[in-house]
């Protein structure tokens, strides 16, 4: 997939609850708050599968807090899907 | 002080925080007739999503509340932009400030159910005007509970009664409002549309506490898919 369609699609998609699977097997979950030209980053949550998703579970992935959370390098992306939620 | 699924959700800034989310509301106004001399009251506005919504769509006089000053905080960034006749303001559903008589429309998005509904539902009787209307999607309980299970639920949401639509419709009844319909709405999560996914406006720093009331969120949801179910109720006064 082209880089800059990715840049678009997770433009598309800010502020939106994703999960996103790198080249190297890795999934992300997370919202996304800030895209750059290199980068995407995403504001993490608690990483449980068992629900399909954002699980219960502890743990996350450590990157919590200030600024704009996990950086994953654009190029580095192998798919992007939205995760559905449901609120009372 | 202890935080809350509804601090989660402010917290979040989860928009259309509600069964069905925009989706669904854009669905069940969808046949409304609202005109810009409407007054149309938010009640338990959230983010502001509806609110935006009903003042582009319909150009009618908005009122938007919310108890959670977060919630109004988050509300008037995205409404303060769109010059619109919109007001937002922290106030309890419970005790309004509204003359008796004074508004045409409520609607309820999952809110009634995170009050004292036999306050509420009064309350919003006597804002309503005479053939004023009050839609409202609210939690039911479709299967019986256990106490054990009962209390589970309504402790983490910090709800004081889980209702049978039975329960609701003498609560309507009661306050003096006429049923006009009970729908069952069609829940839809489509994932690959990101107009109708849900949308987060983050607080800058999110407290773990926040993460991990989420995940459990998530998980009684799981659990109790069966025992809750979601009505959307029309009255009229």
């Amino acid at each position: 997939m082209a880089k800059e369609n990715m840049y678009q699609m997770c433009n598309r998609h800010r502020g939106k609850a994703v999960v996103i699977r790198t080249k190297d097997g890795k999934e992300h979950r997370g919202i996304i708050q800030h895209v750059d030209n290199r980068q995407v980053y995403l504001q993490p949550m608690n990483g449980g599968r068992n629900l399909g998703g954002f699980g219960y579970g502890y743990g996350g992935y450590g990157y919590r807090g200030r600024g704009f959370g996990l950086g994953i390098a654009l190029g580095a992306i192998a798919t992007l899907a939205l995760v559905p939620f449901f609120f009372w | 002080m202890e935080k809350t699924y509804l601090d989660c959700l402010a917290a979040f800034g989860i928009g259309g925080a509600h069964p069905g989310g925009l989706q669904l509301t854009k669905k069940m106004l969808a046949n409304e007739m609202f005109d810009e001399n409407m007054v149309v009251l938010d009640a338990g506005c959230g983010t502001g999503q509806t609110a935006a919504y009903l003042a582009n769509e319909f150009n009618c006089q908005v009122l938007a509340v919310d108890l959670n000053p977060l919630m109004v905080e988050k509300a008037t960034e995205r409404l303060v932009n769109l010059q619109k006749d919109i007001s937002v303001e922290v106030a309890d559903v419970q005790s309004l400030s509204y003359e008796d008589g004074s508004i045409d429309v409520i609607l309820s998005e999952s809110v009634i159910s995170f009050t004292n509904p036999t306050i509420c539902i009064p309350e919003m009787t006597r804002v309503l005007k005479n053939k004023g209307r009050l839609i409202a999607i609210e939690m039911v309980l479709e299967q019986a509970l256990s106490v054990e299970e009962r209390k589970e639920i309504t402790d983490f949401y910090g709800m004081d009664q889980i209702w049978s639509v039975n329960e609701w419709m003498m609560a309507f009844l009661t306050a003096g409002l006429t049923i006009q319909s009970i729908e069952v709405p069609e829940l839809k999560n489509d994932n690959e549309d990101t107009e109708t996914s849900t949308d987060f406006s983050l607080s800058e720093t999110i407290d773990e506490t926040f993460h991990d009331i989420l995940s459990r969120h998530l998980v009684l949801t799981e659990n109790y898919k069966d025992q809750l179910g979601v009505r959307i109720f029309k009255c009229i006064k």
